[in-house]
C-alpha cells in the first residue's frame, strides 16, 4: 500500500525547457541555409527587345542592320568581323541618336548559332543600340 | 619564492549563443533566393560584354542542349506558353525594373529553336536578361 501511495505521487519536476540543444539545431539550419542559397550572380547582357509593331514602325531604309549568316557577320550588306562590327556600332554614336535613330536591326538566318547571335545582341545593346528582331515572314 | 598561479575556470559565455544563430537564420531567410532552376546541362555563350546582373527579375527562361523549354523550372510546351507566362507575371509591374526576365539559353542551339522564345519575351514585355560568360 504504502508502495503504490509512492508510486502514485507524481514527480515534482523542474519546470525549465532544455535550451542546450537549440544552439545546435539552429547552426544546422545556418548550414542547410548556406548550403541550399543561391549566392553566385549569374552574368548577363541587357537588352529591351521593341515588340513587333514597333519593330515594324521602326524599318525604314536608313536603318542599319546586321545579317548574321551562320558565322558570317554583314552589317549593310557588308561583310565585317566582329571588331569592325564594334567599330562600327560606334561610329553610329547611338547613346546621342534618339528614338528610333537607335534602332539597328538583326536579322538571322536558320543556321545561326546562339553563340553568334549572343555577341551581336551583346554588341548592339553595348553600344546603345535597340535591337529589332526581324523574322523571317517581315522579310518577305 | 615562488608564487603560485591561481588558475581560474574562464567559461565561455554560451547563452546567446543560440539568439546569436537564429539571428542569422532569419537574415538567411530574408535574403536568400531559392534557385527555381533546375541543374541543366548547356554551355552558356560567351561576350566581353557581360555583367553581373545588377536586377532583380521577373522570370526565368532556359533552354537546355536538347531545346527543352524551361519557365521558372517547369519544363513548358512552347514559346507561346513562355510569352502568356511572362505577360501572366509582368501583369502587375509598374517600373521597367521589375520587367526584367531571365533568359538561358545553350550555345549551340540554331536561331528557329531559340528566336521564337526571345521574341515571345518581347513580345510579352520583358526586358532580356540573356546569360553568358564573361570572355577571357
Amino acid at each position: 500500500m504504502s508502495r503504490k501511495s509512492r508510486g502514485q505521487e507524481k514527480k515534482h519536476r523542474s519546470g525549465t525547457i532544455p535550451t542546450d540543444s537549440f544552439s545546435d539545431i539552429a547552426f544546422l539550419l545556418i548550414i542547410y541555409f548556406l548550403v541550399a542559397t543561391s549566392l553566385v550572380k549569374v552574368k548577363s547582357i541587357t537588352a529591351d527587345l521593341p515588340s513587333g509593331e514597333k519593330a515594324a514602325q521602326a524599318q525604314t531604309e536608313k536603318t542599319p542592320s546586321v545579317n548574321l549568316r551562320g558565322s558570317e557577320i554583314f552589317f549593310n550588306d557588308k561583310q565585317v568581323s566582329f571588331d569592325e562590327l564594334e567599330a562600327r556600332l560606334a561610329a553610329l554614336d547611338l547613346p546621342a541618336q534618339e528614338g528610333s535613330k537607335r534602332v539597328i536591326l538583326l536579322e538571322s538566318t536558320r543556321d545561326t548559332p546562339y553563340s553568334s547571335y549572343f555577341q551581336t545582341l551583346a554588341a548592339i545593346s553595348a553600344s546603345g543600340g535597340v535591337v529589332a528582331l526581324v523574322q523571317e515572314d517581315e522579310k518577305k | 619564492m615562488k608564487r603560485k598561479k591561481k588558475r581560474r575556470s574562464v567559461p565561455v559565455p554560451t547563452a546567446s549563443m543560440g539568439d546569436i544563430a537564429f539571428l542569422l537564420i532569419i537574415f538567411f531567410l530574408v535574403c536568400s533566393d531559392t534557385s527555381k532552376e533546375r541543374s541543366l546541362s548547356l554551355d552558356l555563350p560567351q561576350s566581353g560584354y557581360v555583367e553581373k546582373t545588377k536586377v532583380g527579375v521577373a522570370a526565368r527562361i532556359s533552354m537546355d542542349k536538347d531545346g527543352i523549354l524551361y519557365f521558372d523550372g517547369q519544363p513548358v510546351e512552347s514559346a507561346k506558353d513562355v510569352e502568356w507566362g511572362v505577360r501572366a507575371v509582368l501583369a502587375n509591374t509598374v517600373a521597367d525594373d521589375q520587367r526584367h526576365v531571365q533568359f538561358t539559353c545553350d550555345a549551340a542551339l540554331p536561331k528557329e529553336q531559340f528566336e521564337p522564345v526571345i521574341q515571345a519575351i518581347a513580345e510579352a514585355g520583358g526586358i532580356l536578361e540573356a546569360v553568358g560568360e564573361k570572355r577571357q
